[in-house]
């Protein structure tokens, strides 16, 4: 194994913990202040990159790519602000058990939507001409848009700790995290700061799925595949922490990409015994669990 | 005298009334249209091959009825197994015994597939698989009551390994679909590439799980392995992932790289022009070739039926269903034993040439084209170009090999 192949599978591997971080950092978040489990985020994933696949053909050209990924998870958040206001919002009280069912509920009404809307092609969009072909960094080729991914990434978690830490709604649901009886009782509607909270959660799913999307196929089950790892990342990472789900998704990504470079017909393996080994180690995950 | 003009007249009412009951059954039989059961997964990824054969299984019935087989129809009925053994195999019973099919037909999931094959054998009730790939149906599990329309990783296998063989390629790196199917196709191709030209050595493997959507790391490692040639086994799915990792990261700009079913136009389309070109692939059916008039004539159907072009699913379904309608014809009755004797060695005229069902293990005799992915200029998407055809016969494991499979 030479360098230029560990540091190649080691960007590539960095690149791919970005996606899962946007997508576990809203997930994380919305755990965090709702205490939602909320499996319908791999659904809003989905519907993001689908989104994304429909933008980006209708106004065509590299154009069609910037302009998806930013009308993309608008529409996301907009189907997540409905569901919040007439689903979610009645449900909040409710014991966990219920709101694992009842969101694996409305993963399965969303993937089922996704499939009368877009019907079952594979479906594919293709990266915007700037982000085409590979780079040669330190001698290792990287993909110009894992590149992206790169840059993507630090800069929505500066976005979110800006988000959570500067302003005012933000340290709200910061606090109504930590005592949502105590925000309510200062005179803060806290129902909507939960919507508020949940949207952009949810937001952060649909920048996700327009992120993967010009990397993979989209393709209904997409969503399966993706809630079961984000589960994993938010759980190593600590519940509710957005540092935290930042670090899992460090790990998870980093361990499949190199776990590939050292013993690939056992790759899929790596990802997962980090994770056990972290679990082992740190039950309540590394960082400050919220819950 | 009255008496017995009283005896007449109850005698002619029953000599009616017992001609009536005898007439009835079977008047009903001769009306009795042939049911075929169709199960699939039309629920999740899979569910675009599993709608893609039931239309084309279905212009080939609107074809049939016109005429009629023995006096009747054929209707059908579908049932959705979600891609699950259990629930696969509990609506095959519900066909079996309260639809009363004649036979069954389906599955693109290879354990669903044989999860129902076992059933069938023992309800002595004919099963046709048309999209199902596991070599173990028609081969080490195969029997009297099952039969594929199909290639299967056995064909598909042989096939990519004589492809290959011909290559100068030493050093192969394989990866795939960490599931049967995945294993089973690779297993394949090596097995034969080995034995036709045993200079070709593994320098190592790489497998990743089912549905896995970002392959780049997987594919990046292997440009840093640098083999002569790359082999990639898996489903549809990872064939799409799969040439879109290509492309993002070249790899089939610096390794040959094969794919046994690249060329497929369920996999191509969706990249549109974006597919990498070059990649070698097989496909048992095209809908741009063989270029003849049958061929031509089913793809205008289907697209005017369907508003898009058929896909390998498609062509199997539609064989599915004249297999079907000659078989009954040649078995002369609505009869399961029969139907299987005139369906043995069976060749019928088909969009893709003459196909034989043989006898031997109830497997379809497709040809394989072998291509690479080429963009030309009629199409908005990447075709299989410069085709060379292996014959169906080259590319099948001999009967022989099938008889010692089934430990016969």
């Amino acid at each position: 194994m030479d360098f230029s192949a560990f540091s190649s599978q080691f960007l590539v591997g960095l690149s791919r913990a970005m996606i899962l971080f946007v997508v576990c950092g809203g997930l994380s978040f919305v755990l965090g202040v709702l205490r939602v489990p909320n499996i319908a985020h791999g659904s809003l994933y989905m519907i993001g990159a689908f989104a994304t696949f429909t933008f980006s053909k209708l106004i065509g050209g590299s154009a069609g790519f910037w302009i998806a990924l930013i009308l993309a998870p608008l529409l996301v958040a907009l189907v997540s602000l409905i569901a919040e206001r007439g689903l979610f919002c009645h449900l909040y009280q409710r014991e966990h058990l219920m709101l694992l069912l009842f969101t694996f509920a409305v993963s399965l009404i969303l993937g089922d939507l996704v499939k009368i809307v877009w019907g079952a092609e594979y479906r594919s969009v293709s990266p915007p001409t700037l982000l085409k072909g590979s780079l040669s960094i330190f001698g290792a080729s990287l993909p110009r848009y894992n590149l992206f991914l790169l840059i993507i990434g630090p800069l929505v978690a500066i976005a979110l700790w800006l988000f959570t830490n500067k302003t005012k709604i933000g340290k709200i649901s910061r606090a109504a995290a930590v005592d949502r009886e105590m925000v309510g009782v200062l005179g803060i509607n806290v129902s909507w700061v939960f919507a508020i909270a949940f949207v952009i959660g949810c937001y952060l799913a649909g920048v996700g799925g327009a992120l993967v999307a010009p990397t993979a196929s989209i393709i209904i089950g997409m969503d399966h595949s993706l809630i079961i790892e984000a589960f994993l990342i938010v759980t190593i990472g600590g519940l509710g922490n957005m540092w935290g789900a930042l670090v899992g998704s460090l790990i998870f990504g980093v361990t499949q990409s190199l776990g590939v470079l050292i013993w690939p017909q056992f790759a899929i393996v790596f990802p997962y015994m980090a994770v056990v080994i972290v679990l082992l180690l740190r039950p309540k995950g590394l960082l400050k669990s919220v819950w | 005298m009255k008496r017995i003009v009283a005896m007449n007249s109850l005698t002619l009412i029953t000599a009616f009334l017992a001609t009536l009951l005898i007439l009835v059954p079977f008047d009903a039989s001769a009306q009795k249209p042939i049911k075929v059961g169709v199960i699939d997964t039309y629920t999740g990824p899979a569910a675009v091959f599993a709608n893609d054969a039931l239309n084309g299984f279905k212009l080939a019935l609107d074809e049939i009825n016109k005429k009629g087989v023995l006096g009747s129809k054929i209707e059908f009925t579908t049932r959705d197994d979600k891609w699950k053994v259990d629930l696969g195999m509990s609506v095959a019973k519900e066909l079996v015994m309260r639809e009363e099919v004649d036979l069954i037909v389906g599955t693109i999931n290879s354990a669903v597939t044989l999860a129902i094959s076992d059933y069938m054998k023992s309800e002595k009730v004919p099963f046709i698989v048309w999209i199902s790939k596991s070599e173990h149906i028609t081969g080490s599990k195969g029997h009297r009551y099952v039969f594929s329309t199909g290639e299967n990783t056995a064909m598909a296998g042989k096939a990519g390994g004589v492809a290959l063989a011909k290559k100068p390629y030493i050093k192969y790196w394989i990866a795939g679909d960490d599931y049967e199917y995945g294993h089973a196709i690779a297993d394949a191709i090596w097995r034969n590439l080995k034995a036709l030209k045993p200079s070709v050595e593994k320098m190592g493997e790489t497998w990743w799980k089912t549905g896995e959507p970002d392959l780049i790391p997987y594919f990046t490692s292997v440009i840093g392995a640098k083999p002569d040639a790359f082999i990639v086994c898996g489903g549809g799915m990872t064939m799409a992932n799969s040439l879109k990792a290509c492309k993002t990261t070249g790899i089939h700009e610096k390794i040959p790289v094969f794919m046994h079913t690249a060329t497929d136009h369920a996999v191509l389309k969706p990249l549109g022009l974006e597919a990498p070109e070059g990649v070698m692939g097989t496909m048992d059916y095209h809908f741009y070739y063989p270029e003849t008039t049958a061929n031509k004539a089913f793809v205008k159907a289907f697209q005017d039926a369907y508003g898009a072009p058929p896909g390998f699913p498609a062509f199997h379904g539609y064989i599915t269903a004249h297999f079907i309608a000659e078989a009954f014809r040649k078995a002369g009755a609505i009869d399961k034993e029969k139907f299987i004797n005139a369906l043995e060695g069976m060749v019928i005229d088909s969009p893709g040439g003459k196909i034989e069902m043989r006898a031997c293990d109830h497997q379809a005799v497709l040809p394989f084209y072998l291509g690479v992915t080429k963009k030309v200029p009629q199409y908005n998407f990447l075709i299989s170009g410069d085709i060379v055809t292996l014959a169906g016969k080259d590319v099948m494991p001999s009967c022989e090999e099938i008889m010692k499979a089934r430990g016969k």
